[in-house]
């Protein structure tokens, strides 16, 4: 390639340079390039905005968990309760089936990315300590990269649910999991909001993962909110939480509340 | 290497030319990269080494500067300032039904008369009580609960939580 120039110079016979002069090209990326990395946001921080009511009292609990006087016969109230094992909604009516999970915490090494583990976490011991398989040395805190939670049945064995490629969750025309692989020709939904169709054609494109609690819990919200579209506080959701739950688990289901529409989200705790 | 000598007589060029195509095409992808990755506004937030915020879909982003709370594992900061280490706030009883953070109030209070007096002075229109809350993830909700709880107290109600943008 660099050749092909010199010899058109020959060609021409002229003596004239045709090669294109990149040297000003180069001088504007050298300057452009400085500028951008100046303002180049590399992490992205934004924010969740969770507004109190002013005029109710000072403390979030009280403000939270106590109805409010007037106009409350037909509100929902719902409610989501988060412990270390147990995911549960619950309404003014009752409470639906709860979601028995089993935590799982993914590390990643800090000094050596590829060492990646994914460990079994047990509430009943929270000090314990895993190690890192390549240097020995206990993981830290800050190490843990993701929390995931799979449902679990009456025997803790965790269930399996088919899903996407790009991981999304796959379920029947009532809503419920899939739990066994698709046959072509079958109806599925993907869990997006709203829900999408789709016809199986090729059965290997989805394939059966552990069913995540997070998921589950937006499939059973996405439902919720459609059968009580109508209520005063459709919009609104309560979150309790027992005191040691991480605060990571808070933020992604405060995700999973948002995704299925319910963006007025209240933050209370569980009295043990 | 008598040969070769002779050989490389005839065919270097008058002028060595740089072949600088590869070096264009890596500033072009290192262009569009940091395009992509551009922000006009740059950021108001920023956090700290030891502290990993939690991951969300989130994509509002902070307008203005507010008064920043960061709680790691070791210390709870108002505006980068320690108050008081995350370990006190602990060792508060749970069943307390509205637990106060004395230090952190104390601090708290002290920024919002400061904001009473701009109101004073018409710096500000009214006192918005406005707070970013720039958690660790590993941080229990205990924690959480009670500096909210403190927070409302003084009056600072309307709480961000800060959160890192999942790469979409």
């Amino acid at each position: 390639m660099a050749k092909r120039p010199a010899k058109m110079t020959d060609e021409a016979g002229g003596g004239h340079d045709l090669t294109i002069d990149l040297k000003p090209f180069i001088n504007f990326l050298v300057v452009l390039i400085p500028v951008l990395m100046l303002s180049a946001e590399f992490a992205k921080i934004s924010i969740i905005n969770l507004k109190l009511p002013e005029n109710r009292g000072s403390s979030p609990s009280i403000k939270q968990t106590k109805a409010p006087e007037q106009n409350d016969d037909n509100k929902l109230l719902l409610t989501m309760i988060v412990t270390d094992s147990v995911v549960t909604l619950g309404a003014k009516g009752g409470f639906l089936p709860s979601l028995f999970y089993r935590e799982f915490h993914k590390y990643v090494s800090r000094e050596d990315r590829a060492v990646e583990v994914t460990v079994e976490y047990d509430p009943s011991n929270p000090k314990k300590q895993f190690k890192n398989p390549k240097s020995g040395k206990p993981f830290l805190v800050t190490e843990r990269q993701e929390i995931l939670l799979y449902v679990t049945d009456e025997n803790r064995n965790i269930i399996n649910c088919l899903y996407t490629k790009t991981g999304e969750m796959l379920t029947d025309g009532a809503g419920n999991p899939l739990k066994a692989a698709a046959k072509a020709g079958d109806t599925v939904y993907i869990l997006t909001n709203p829900r999408r169709e789709v016809v199986v054609t090729d059965p290997g494109q989805y394939s059966l993962h552990p069913l995540s609690a997070y998921d589950e819990m937006k499939n059973r919200l996405m439902k919720i909110k459609q059968r009580y579209a109508d209520v005063p506080d459709a919009n609104d959701i309560i979150l309790a939480a027992e005191n040691q739950v991480a605060y990571d688990k808070i933020v992604q289901l405060m995700d999973v509340a948002r995704a299925a529409e319910f963006p007025n989200i209240a933050i209370s705790k569980l009295r043990s | 290497m008598a040969i070769q000598r002779g050989r490389n007589k005839y065919t270097t060029p008058k002028s060595a030319g740089l072949i600088i195509t590869s070096l264009i095409d890596f500033f072009s992808i290192v262009v569009i990269y940091l395009m992509k990755s551009y922000s006009s506004e740059g950021s108001i937030l920023t956090n700290a080494d030891n502290l990993v915020l939690p991951n969300s879909v989130a994509i509002t982003k902070p307008k203005d500067i507010y008064l920043q709370v960061a709680a790691t594992n070791d210390m709870v900061l108002v505006d980068n300032i320690p108050i008081v280490p995350t370990d006190d706030i602990r060792r508060i009883p749970q069943d307390v039904p509205d637990p106060i953070v004395a230090k952190l109030e104390e601090k708290l209070n002290a920024t919002y008369a400061q904001e009473q007096q701009m109101v004073k002075l018409g710096a500000l229109n009214k006192i918005q009580g406005n707070v970013i809350i720039q958690m660790d993830k590993n941080v229990e909700f205990d924690v959480l609960f009670k500096i909210m709880n403190t927070c409302g107290k003084v009056g600072y109600n309307n709480m961000n939580f800060a959160v890192m943008e999942r790469e979409q």
